[in-house]
């Protein structure tokens, strides 16, 4: 009785999981790890353009930083092996704060995240893909030389 | 200098990375002799860096037992070193170059191997800025450092 009683419990809350997710093979793949390293990288590449923006004097500091980041996270895409997932889109334009100071400092400050972040994935990543993370790692350590 | 077939154990590759600092080391010769000042430090700084890295290298490969490639009397330099613009153009080609070695590493090792394989890619990546700023290239980095092209 026991043993019928709890199957059926069980049973009751998996059918709306089977239904949908667990074993319908038309449904949404998992998350890939680098998802969120390719939103990083886009949100890294419109934090330098909304700063180049405020700041024009740093175009030719800074725009060869953005387009890094942006190759980065059609890299990552590519080695995804699909399309961003729809509404993953990075979030509105940042807004850099006032004052070219300010702005590196702000710039500096989510540089090191990334490239920390990167160095990450790159340490639990399988070997094909441990080259590529090494490689953004290392540029994002390069971005922050040019940011002093 | 440049071995075109990636490495497919991590023995081999750390000896290739190995065959790389060799190189590296030899090149800071010519180079610091071209450079005064501040840019002749920082050649003998970076020749420092690859020094332990090659010390670091010979002791593990040593400890795992496997082949230690041995150093050689001169290496092939790509270009003449003449004077200041083309010791910092190879100090930056010798990153570069050095970095790759280091990348090919990565995805055959894991663990500490691994991280050790990667402070010493970013180590290249951030030598090779400090050369194309003191050479004036532009621009001062690269989107893939190490990346074969």
């Amino acid at each position: 009785m026991l043993r019928a009683g709890a199957l059926v419990a069980v049973g009751g809350a998996a059918v709306p999981l089977t239904g949908c997710d667990l074993f319908d093979r038309d449904g949404p793949e998992p998350p890939d790890p680098l998802e969120p390293l390719v939103r990083e990288s886009r949100d890294l590449a419109a934090r330098y353009r909304a700063a180049i923006a405020a700041d024009p004097g740093l175009t030719d500091r800074l725009a060869p930083i953005a387009e890094a980041h942006t190759a980065h996270a059609d890299e990552l895409q590519r080695v995804i092996g699909r399309p961003a997932p729809s509404g993953s889109a990075s979030p509105g334009a940042p807004t850099a704060p006032a004052g070219r100071n300010a702005l590196l400092a702000a710039l500096r400050q989510a540089e090191r995240g990334g490239r920390d972040s990167a160095a990450k994935a790159c340490a639990e990543a399988p070997g094909e893909r441990a080259a590529l993370l090494g490689s953004i790692a290392a540029a994002r350590a390069t971005h922050l030389e040019v940011l002093r | 200098m440049i071995r075109r077939t990636a490495p497919t154990d991590p023995g081999r590759a750390l000896a290739d990375a190995l065959t790389a600092e060799y190189a590296a080391i030899y090149a800071y010769g010519p180079i610091g002799v071209r450079l005064t000042d501040s840019a002749r430090r920082d050649a003998r700084a970076a020749e420092a860096a690859h020094r332990t890295r090659r010390d670091a290298l010979v002791l593990q490969l040593t400890a795992a037992g496997g082949p230690v490639p041995p150093d050689r009397v001169g290496y092939a330099l790509p270009f003449p070193v003449t004077d200041r613009a083309s010791a910092l153009r190879l100090a930056v080609e010798v990153e570069e170059r050095t970095a790759a070695f280091w990348r090919a590493a990565l995805p055959v090792t894991g663990g500490a191997d691994r991280n050790r394989a990667l402070a010493a890619l970013t180590d290249c990546a951030l030598r090779a800025t400090h050369w194309r700023r003191a050479a004036g290239v532009t621009p001062l980095t690269v989107p893939f450092p190490g990346r074969p092209v």
